[in-house]
């Protein structure tokens, strides 16, 4: 008998870790809602696809996640669940998400100068790793993809003059402006960090890292992040993942840096991806700058980038429409992967059909 | 007395465009490298790292400035690209690694 009321709290412990959905090698499921919610979602994300003029919003891939559970997934043109597909830019949240995990081993703090661990940068002994994650180096750099090309720097980063040493050829730029005062989105920043990363985990470990540190624990079997001549990941743009492995991160993030019993990244890394850059003004970008997450909220209370998703959503953003939702108050995980040439896809739309799908939000 | 104008005119706009070049010319000596390094290399990640079909891949990096040649050696997961009189190669690496330009 005695032995008996011993199980009891052993029993409740398990009875509250079971209340808590995580992936193991698949997703467990959770029913999918119908009705009219869904199929609005649906036939937004999903409108006929047009593949000879690439007009319109070309959803490759939209899965859902609430309560760690998978509750909804549909692929469409060539993607599939098994497909690692290009992030583009949201390579550089998950850069900041290894970030936290070398942050976790005390290997870095936030106000440390990058030439500490970045010697090229030694004509900028002011810059820190934090103007860094809030794109604001000071650095004179121009973002524009297609339509000015000449002029891009993150063109003639990727393909033409800095493509074997893309963080040198960001250190190469002139300031504009001292680090940590001006926001401005930069690539240049980004590959700036994951050059940083090289000294800070130590050469060693580096060409492992992202895998040691944060796909294999969370699960993560399939991840490509390619590399430049130099070694360096290209922390900017090249992350590869499929949907239901972005959605692990997403998970992660969504539970402030927990994964089952382990906290992978400190409370305090998760705070700082999600604290708003105090020196972003409006109009400098669609969505506000935390630390190399984006928010629905700025300093500014006047500032909601998505007024129909709520203001504690965070997401990862990236070129043709790639997108991780975060939603920690509707326990929601969103990826959407995209192939949208025309810029004709709203996140905010998407986030509000969501919500009304899944979190029972009154569509107005 | 108006062809001296227009010949002024002509000058000056000469000169500053001259002058627009000189100042450009690192970006201007690059420009042309940006559609064949560009193809090669988002092609070859389609290909071999997204392991999409071929047809399918050369939709994907279809842009309005044409390529004249197009190599993709499959035994190798090599890509070579020509166009606007430049050619760039880009080469799958491995599982984690994916593609690079060469």
């Amino acid at each position: 008998m005695s032995k008996g009321w011993f199980l009891i709290p052993l029993l409740i412990l398990n009875l509250s870790v079971q209340a808590e959905d995580w992936p193991g090698e698949q997703w467990p499921s959770g029913p999918t809602p119908s009705g009219p919610a869904i199929e609005a979602l649906e036939q937004y994300a999903f409108p006929p696809r047009d593949d000879a003029s690439r007009e319109g919003i070309r959803t490759d891939a939209l899965l859902v996640i609430q309560d760690g559970r998978l509750v909804y997934e549909r692929y469409a043109g060539q993607t599939t669940a098994e497909t690692p597909h290009l992030t583009w830019s949201i390579s550089k949240s998950l850069m900041a998400t290894v970030f936290g995990v070398a942050y976790g081993e005390k290997l870095f703090g936030l106000q440390d100068p990058v030439a500490q661990y970045y010697p090229a940068l030694g004509k900028h002994p002011d810059m820190t790793l934090a103007d860094l994650f809030h794109w604001a180096s000071g650095l004179d750099w121009q973002e524009d993809y297609e339509y000015a090309p000449l002029n891009s720097s993150v063109v003639a980063m990727l393909y033409t003059r800095g493509r074997r040493d893309m963080a040198g050829f960001t250190a190469q730029h002139e300031s504009f402006s001292p680090p940590g005062q001006v926001f401005r989105y930069s690539s240049g920043d980004s590959n700036l960090l994951a050059a940083a990363l090289k000294n800070i985990v130590g050469p060693q470990r580096y060409p492992d890292y992202p895998w040691t540190a944060l796909f294999e624990p969370l699960g993560i079997r399939h991840a490509i992040w390619e590399t430049d001549a130099s070694g360096t990941f290209v922390g900017s743009s090249y992350a590869y993942l499929t949907a239901r492995d972005l959605a692990r991160v997403g998970l992660l993030m969504q539970r402030d840096g927990r994964w089952g019993e382990r906290q992978l990244i400190p409370r305090d890394w998760v705070a700082f991806n999600r604290e708003p850059f105090a020196r972003f003004q409006v109009g400098q970008d669609e969505a506000v700058p935390g630390g190399h997450w984006w928010l629905n909220r700025a300093a500014d209370p006047a500032i909601r980038p998505w007024p129909d998703a709520p203001a504690d959503t965070f997401v990862a953003l990236g070129h043709w429409g790639q997108a991780l939702y975060i939603i920690p108050s509707a326990r929601l995980v969103i990826v959407r992967y995209g192939d949208d040439r025309d810029g004709s896809y709203r996140h905010n739309e998407l986030l509000k059909r969501s919500m009304a799908a899944f979190a029972g939000a009154v569509q107005p | 007395m108006r062809r001296k104008w227009l010949f002024t005119l002509v000058s000056v706009l000469l000169v500053a465009l001259l002058g627009w070049i000189w100042l450009e010319r690192v970006a201007l000596r690059a420009f042309p490298d940006i559609i064949s390094a560009y193809t090669a290399k988002e092609y070859c990640s389609c290909r071999y790292v997204m392991e999409q079909p071929a047809d399918y891949c050369r939709g994907y990096v279809k842009q309005s400035v044409p390529v004249s040649d197009f190599f993709d050696t499959a035994e190798a997961k090599r890509i070579t690209v020509s166009g606007l009189g430049r050619s760039h190669s880009a080469r799958w690496l491995g599982a984690r690694q994916g593609c690079r330009l060469e």
